[in-house]
């Protein structure tokens, strides 16, 4: 399947940057046919940060402005939704209050310089920003990484889903008022981002990537300790998943709520569970085909159920392939004082990482071992754009499940 | 047959019992305002987002901050502290004075600064009651430590 992650226009070239297999490549636009391949080719080349502009007008419909001071969305960001009252006639979503100017400020560093700047852009993809920034670093630099650096990579991958995915659900289980059940979400969510620090010293996984290799070696002393807690949430999830799936309160409020088809997610650009919950396979996970190859979790309905349907699934198969791994990791021996030297100091590169909620993806142009151009393509802007086309024709009452089962950040998605 | 909600997980002891202390020391030229509990409104106005997720983490019942007579709130006008996540945007500096204004006296404000120095933040403008400024990403034991010396008796536990 091939996917378009981003558009990239420099000194008026145009190149698109196309996912397929699984694999990042540039390739440069030559005819319109290229452009039209791709629905989402618009949207990923105007990287706007007032998504869905557009009004509605009729007898008693007013903008309902939400954000971006509200209890309701805790970061700030706004919805503008069209309303007469109870059904959202069109919602457009503004995060341009959360806009830092991530891709300008990461010109003129050094590689390590603007990782952190990566690790910025959303915190909790933190460790996926900086795995796609060093990938693209490398192939720019044409780097070969130690195959243990890579299988690490790909663990904390897994780690950093684990905790997003319980944070989405938890926030759902929260918006339906299932308090026994949020309760116990939640003391796993934090549960996990204790397991990141064991392993690498940071509750999100930052300051353990670099271009070429690692920071320092995840905490082999405390493995066997990480491997309990993984069994432990897998054990106890399953319990709660199994559990919650048999309350009709909680199933009525997901069910049917945001729903978009197969072809409407392909065209939206969308990727991660909220295409996987469509039925649709995506091919991020033929990243890690040197390991044990992660089953593709998908559901059909495409609406807020099968969303979090897919990221549950996904945290009982994260937690065994994280357990499974790490019973292993110790065979993996690399020397983080030698993170692979390159010898080349200019080139442009792209690279992929298979976050949370899609992929994210980055471009970078070195000169003289400078970043001279960086681009961001993150999996919230498309995701922020389907969610506010999903909250369409749907009332009030649902917008919490729609938006959150997109698993999508202001900060992500405004860079 | 399944167990009825409010009876799953029932014997579990998830509330950790810790003594919970913070490193920042707080600004103490204002004095203790407050007796007991507090009310606390979130407003993030540039941060990278971990903060809003460790805001998340100090709500689970690990840390259970209700029976130190913590709450959040979801209006600022029912707040005693004002507790502003990462350093401001451009256009957050001005959300960001209007729910100042809307605090009511007296009131405490924290600010926790995530940003890095490469990026075009806007300083914090002067704040009254501003009796904490974190930096970088606290845990939720290290903040919850910090609420707890707020108030003038120290809740230890109920």
């Amino acid at each position: 399947m091939r996917l378009l992650a981003g558009v990239i226009e420099i000194d008026g070239k145009e190149k698109l940057l196309i996912i397929e297999d699984g694999v990042a490549r540039l390739e440069p636009v030559e005819s319109q046919a290229q452009r039209e391949e791709f629905g989402c080719y618009q949207l990923l080349k105007k990287r706007e940060l007032h998504l869905r502009r557009g009004s509605v007008s009729g007898p008693g419909v007013f903008r309902f402005r939400y954000g971006p001071v509200t209890a309701g969305v805790r970061e700030a960001g706004c919805f503008n939704l069209y309303t007469f009252g109870e059904k959202i006639l069109h919602a457009g979503i503004d995060v341009s209050w959360k806009h830092r100017g991530i891709e300008e400020a990461m010109s003129n560093k050094t590689p390590q310089r603007a990782l952190a700047l990566a690790e910025a852009v959303c915190s909790n993809f933190a460790f996926s920003h900086s795995v796609a920034y060093v990938r693209a670093v490398e192939n720019a630099l044409h780097s070969n990484v130690d195959m243990g650096v890579q299988n690490w990579r790909n663990i904390l991958l897994e780690a950093e889903r684990i905790y997003n995915h319980l944070h989405v659900i938890t926030k759902l289980a929260s918006a339906a008022a299932q308090k026994v059940l949020t309760s116990h979400l939640s003391s796993l969510f934090e549960e996990a981002l204790r397991l990141n620090e064991i392993l690498t010293g940071s509750r999100y996984l930052m300051g353990i990537n670099q271009v070429g290799g690692f920071h320092h070696l995840p905490s082999l002393e405390n493995m066997q300790h990480a491997i309990n807690g993984y069994s432990l949430i897998a054990k106890r999830f399953e319990q709660l998943y199994v559990h919650s799936v048999n309350n009709a309160n909680y199933m009525d409020r997901l069910h049917a709520a945001g729903t978009i088809t197969a072809d409407q997610a392909i065209a939206m650009g969308l990727g991660g569970p909220s295409l996987r919950a469509c039925g649709v396979k995506d091919d991020l996970n033929t990243t890690i085909s040197h390991l044990i190859q992660l089953p593709v979790i998908t559901q059909n309905e495409g609406d807020a159920l099968a969303r979090m349907e897919v990221r549950a699934e996904e945290i009982m198969n994260s937690c065994e392939y994280i357990i499974d791994h790490l019973k292993i990791s110790d065979a993996w021996n690399f020397n983080t004082d030698e993170a692979t030297k390159s010898i080349r100091e200019n080139g442009e590169g792209c690279g992929i990482a298979n976050s949370p909620s899609g992929a994210v993806a980055y471009y970078v142009v070195l000169q003289d071992g400078i970043i001279a151009h960086a681009r961001i393509f993150t999996p919230s802007y498309v995701g922020m754009h389907a969610a506010a086309f999903s909250l369409d024709e749907y009332i009030f009452t649902d917008f919490p499940f729609i938006f959150d089962s997109f698993g999508v950040h202001f900060s992500d998605a405004a860079r | 047959m399944l167990k009825w909600w409010p009876l799953f997980g029932i014997r579990r002891h998830l509330t950790e019992k810790k003594a919970y202390t913070s490193p920042i020391r707080l600004q103490s030229l204002y004095g203790k305002l407050f007796q007991r509990s507090l009310f606390i409104y979130i407003l993030d106005v540039g941060s990278s987002n971990a903060l809003n997720f460790e805001i998340s983490a100090l709500e689970s019942p690990q840390y259970n901050i209700h029976r130190f007579g913590i709450y959040f709130t979801d209006s600022p006008r029912h707040a005693d502290v004002l507790l502003i996540l990462g350093r401001p945007t451009e256009l957050m500096l001005a959300p960001m004075n209007e729910t100042l204004n809307q605090m009511p006296e007296p009131y405490y404000v924290i600010t926790i600064d995530d940003s890095m120095d490469d990026l075009p933040m806007s300083p914090y403008p002067e704040m009254r009651h501003h009796v904490a400024q974190l930096k970088g990403i606290p845990s939720p034991s290290e903040l919850l430590g910090l609420l707890l010396e707020l108030p003038k008796n120290k809740r230890i536990a109920s």
